[in-house]
């Protein structure tokens, strides 16, 4: 009786151990559904074909989820192998020691792009593995520009100036500037000199943005841009930047969106909207401010139950052919150098702004400029709008109050 | 118009009867008043469910407009991807548990704490009323350490004990004013008969709450439905996911495609609809019943 | 007595829950306030300094106010229009379990999409409301409902009211379908009419649902966020800042655990003493009728 008891439990044992061999690998990533897809269900079966005793298992969460569920997780030891991370996230979780470091002497890392290994890099380490850099700027739609006689994106602020004038005059609504966003960009764009200071001495406190030339500039050129009609600032400030305002431009009611690149899948589905990408036109250069915003990356937790399985994960995206499906499905660069741009035609002044180096990393995601400054932007550019002949320095000295709060 | 009353003289009947015309006609314009109010109420919905036949070249251009015709795409490739019968039915499994342990647990709390006024069940009023009011993600984190520690993460039985926990306070609350309306008198009258606390409880007190049961059973449904944070928490076996959490695949990080989520949130509350329609005639009408007698 | 103290047992089960789910949480909670714990890793003690702040910022002061006044609006109408519908449909028995189930739907729906659904329908440039307004001819009438500060608030509290008119609807029918129906009878008998039997007979027998739905709509109003988080984020510029909002805001997108606790705190005493005090005067209104 009971050698047929060990008899059995030794082949189970046997059989279990080789059953085991099959890992399962718990990624959890705020892209990879239905809605965001971004390449991942193709990308989960190649990687699963070149891997067979990998199991993936992808566990969509929202962004905004992620920091409600995840955090019990790492700090209860049963954290996902593989999680979505972005700058915030990092500095978050890593900075209480919950991702593991993924070493600053693997292949990948000596390809990154050095203004992006900067950011990620933090004590010698890095616990990020960045998948993308998304392009911010300016969506024009071709096809209204046309009928008021202008053939090129406008990428230079008098451009933009004289597009907003005319197609005002044709009852055609140039512009939308909503506070939330679209508005954020254009006053990031024309308040940060890419060849001036760095935007860290503003997060930091050394510099004030009260009695900063440049942001002061950015401001009286809001208003400047309100004196020839492209926009009614009151009504910008109730637009919603997340659905209405990108519905807007789908449908062909007005000609120029700031927005994300991660429109462009979207946009593309509709037939006969014609077209394009454009940088955002600034004070600082003459052929517009590419505003790249750093994106997410993929990180292991510390606690992960399956390193060696997370660790080919990420072998798999460093390979370009694997990360291009990514990037082309979110019409993104890639963060490394080298290697081709899956960029659409239609982005073509943007990548074109990019080579020729007019460009910034977006401060808040390089966390240059702290996260609650963030929506102090939106609340307090919203505000601005709403009062829009306001003194700048009410506007400005709120920017000033949330990095003094935060320190 | 005493007039109306004689109905013995044919003649008298040849007349048109004004009274009963127009207290007719008030019912269908009442009737017709408030069937309008409801449709006025139900338009936001109703333009919700015209979107999730557009495609979105549609929706772009004309947005109010009717769809040109029923595109059934969107709701194909919203099943396609939702393990739709797999995901309603645990949705149905967890929502029917916690109804069921809400229902009984906290009617029987209920029942000292109408009765008996004194110190010690005000204390456990305020402990309930504390339940009420906490914020809910307040409770995140506590509920998943103790859930760990416990051995239930990833069960049936976890997650319906989380709901029922958190629904608990509104039970007995609801349960508690309503209890304090029913008559001492047929408590006496049982208890002279030598019933017990419980037979009191089961026999006299709960056929009389049909009504607030019913009530009670919808709210919580609703609030157990749409959930997807505990789920999301709790559960990470493919096989356990609820409808709501196959619904949140279709929604994004930046604003949402209508084309996309209408469709999936269409199938996910369709469900609950029909439990409504069903639960409600059935325990509406053996309610009002009780409530007579 | 022993029968009557035996009846705590039944409390029991509900208590162990109770306890285990809110009371040790809300200890928690306290605890974190008083540090200035980021939701992970090592929490540092900074004693009293998160109420302080609190409490001498006009920014929190103005969202508590914020938080009081849209509460009482809402609750007001929603008392309001659940008594009149369910008033109207206890007196039309043919339609009302259908009207009962439509008024219903709203709440079913989730949040995410009534958000967006509204957020078109509110839209100031070619939302449904402005354009149906201009296609009526009262293009006058059109209103940045959104946008507009001082209209804001009251757009969200429209949304939030046509989203719960079932809720405080299907209570009072409940309360409704309790009072016998000889009551009814007789006041028919003695020539009352609708509205006369509606006051003097039914209202004042409706004294627990009123009780019921006031005090769950107003817990519920205080503590709400995802309706008007979706449609305003607070906007614009902190006009329909709600304190939900705000400690959101500060637990997932600052990672200020330690200060959104302390206002988790404040929000859990407002709300327990607006409820205390609703259900003393309120029960006091039904023992007098």
């Amino acid at each position: 009786m009971i050698r047929t008891f060990f008899c059995t439990s030794a082949i189970a044992l046997g059989l279990g151990s080789v059953a085991s061999a099959q890992v399962v690998l718990d990624v959890v990533a705020w892209k990879g559904n239905e809605a965001e897809p971004a390449g991942l269900p193709e990308l989960i079966e190649k990687f699963e074909a070149a891997n067979p005793d990998i199991d993936v298992e992808l566990t969509y969460v929202a962004r905004k989820d992620v920091d409600k569920v995840i955090p019990p997780r790492l700090q209860s030891g049963n954290p996902p192998d593989v999680t979505m991370v972005d700058s915030s996230l990092v500095d978050l979780w890593g900075g209480a020691g919950f991702l593991a470091d993924l070493g600053i002497d693997s292949d990948w890392y000596a390809r990154m792009q050095p203004s992006v290994s900067k950011v990620m890099t933090r004590d010698g380490g890095i616990m990020v593995f960045p998948l993308e850099v998304i392009g911010m700027g300016n969506f024009v739609n071709m096809d209204l520009l046309a009928k008021v006689g202008i053939e090129k994106a406008p990428v230079t602020i008098d451009e933009l100036k004289a597009a907003c004038t005319a197609l005002a005059a044709e009852g055609i609504s140039p512009m939308i500037f909503a506070g939330g966003f679209p508005a954020m960009l254009y006053v990031g764009a024309n308040g940060i000199d890419l060849n001036g200071v760095s935007p860290a001495e503003y997060g930091s406190g050394d510099l004030k943005f009260v009695d900063d030339d440049n942001f002061n500039g950015s401001l009286d050129s809001v208003r400047d841009l309100v004196a020839s009609d492209c926009f009614d600032p009151k009504l910008q400030a109730g637009l919603d930047p997340w659905a209405t305002a990108p519905e807007e431009f789908r449908a062909g009611r007005v000609a120029i969106l700031p927005q994300g690149a991660w429109n462009i899948g979207s946009f593309s589905s509709i037939d006969g909207l014609n077209y394009q990408f454009a940088p955002m036109p600034s004070r600082f250069t003459d052929v517009g401010l590419a505003l790249d915003l750093v994106g997410p990356g993929w990180a292991i937790p510390k606690d992960a139950a399956n390193k060696d399985a997370a660790q080919k994960w990420i072998e798999f995206f460093a390979d370009e052919e694997n990360l291009n499906v990514f990037l082309e499905a979110e019409g993104a660069y890639s963060p490394f150098v080298g290697g081709k741009s899956t960029m659409p035609d239609l982005a073509a002044t943007y990548t074109q702004a990019r080579a020729d180096g007019s460009l910034i990393l977006w401060p808040f995601s390089t966390l240059e400029f702290p996260k609650p400054l963030q929506s102090e932007w939106e609340d307090s550019i919203t505000g601005f709008l709403l009062d829009i002949d306001q003194p700048n320095e009410k506007t400005l000295q709120r920017w000033d109050d949330i990095i003094e709060d935060n320190m | 118009m005493s007039s109306t009353l004689d109905t013995a003289t044919p003649v008298a009947q040849a007349a048109p009867d004004w009274d009963l015309i127009r207290r007719r006609t008030k019912s269908v314009l009442v009737h017709g008043f408030i069937l309008t109010l409801v449709a006025i109420m139900l338009l936001p919905l109703f333009y919700m469910v015209m979107m999730s036949f557009k495609t979105a070249t549609e929706i772009s251009q004309n947005p109010l407009g009717l769809p040109s015709s029923l595109y059934w795409g969107n709701y194909m490739a919203a099943l396609s991807s939702m393990g739709y019968v797999r995901s309603v039915l645990n949705s149905l499994g967890i929502t029917v548990s916690v109804i069921l342990v809400v229902v009984l647990t906290g009617a029987m709390a209920a029942y000292p704490l109408a009765r008996l006024n004194n110190r010690i069940s005000r204390v456990i009023v305020m402990v309930m009323a504390l339940g009420l009011a906490t914020p809910n993600f307040v409770t995140i984190t506590p509920i998943y350490v103790i859930f760990r520690d416990l051995g239930l993460l990833d069960s049936y039985l976890g997650i319906v004990l989380a709901f029922a926990a958190l629904k608990l306070p509104l039970a007995v609350f609801f349960y508690t004013g309503f209890i304090a309306a029913i008559p001492i008198e047929l408590e006496e009258a049982a208890r002279l008969d030598n019933c017990n606390n419980w037979q009191i409880f089961w026999h006299v007190i709960r056929p009389l709450l049909a009504p607030v049961t019913a009530t009670l059973s919808l709210f919580v449904m609703l609030m157990v439905w749409n959930d997807f944070t505990y789920p999301l928490l709790l559960l990470t076996d493919k096989d356990k996911l609820t409808v709501m959490i196959a619904v949140y695949k279709f929604v994004g990080n930046t604003g949402i495609d209508p084309t996309k989520l209408f469709p999936a949130a269409v199938l996910g509350s369709l469900p609950l609809l029909i439990l409504f329609a069903v639960f409600q005639r059935r325990i509406m009408s053996g309610a009002t019943a009780g409530a007579v007698k | 007595m022993r029968a009557r103290n035996s009846l705590y047992i039944f409390t029991i089960p509900a208590l162990v829950v109770l306890i285990l789910f809110f009371v040790h949480p809300i200890i928690l909670t306290f605890n974190m306030s008083l540090t200035s714990f980021k939701g992970i890793g090592e929490a540092t003690d900074v004693g009293w300094s998160n109420y302080e702040r609190i409490f001498t910022r006009e920014r929190y002061l103005r969202e508590v106010w914020v938080t009081l006044w849209f509460t009482v609006i809402v609750v007001t109408s929603l008392t309001i229009t659940g008594l009149f519908f369910a008033a109207m449909l206890h007196r039309l028995p043919l339609i009302r379990n259908f009207a009962r189930a439509a008024l219903y739907t709203p709440a079913m729906m989730s949040f995410v999409v009534v958000g967006y659904v509204w957020q078109f329908l509110y839209s100031p440039i070619n939302g449904g409301i402005n354009v149906a307004l201009r296609d009526l001819g009262l293009g006058a009438w059109e209103q940045n409902w959104l946008g507009d500060p001082s209209l804001a608030l009251y757009s969200v509290a429209f949304a939030q009211i046509w989203m719960f008119t079932g809720f405080t609807c299907a209570i009072f029918l409940a309360g409704f379908a309790g009072i016998p129906e000889e009551i009814g009878e007789a006041g028919r008998l003695e020539g009352a009419s609708s509205w006369q039997r509606f006051r003097y007979l039914e209202l004042p027998l409706l004294g627990p649902s009123i009780t019921v739905s006031v005090v769950l709509t107003t817990i519920g109003t205080l503590k709400t966020f995802e309706l008007p988080f979706i449609l305003t984020k607070g906007g614009p510029d902190g006009a329909t800042r709600m304190l939900s909002i705000e400690i959101i805001d500060n637990l997932f997108g600052q990672y200020k655990f330690g200060f959104a606790s302390a206002l988790s705190i404040i929000m859990l005493i407002i709300v327990l003493a607006v409820a205390f005090l609703q259900n003393r005067v309120l029960r006091n209104r039904e023992n007098v009728t």
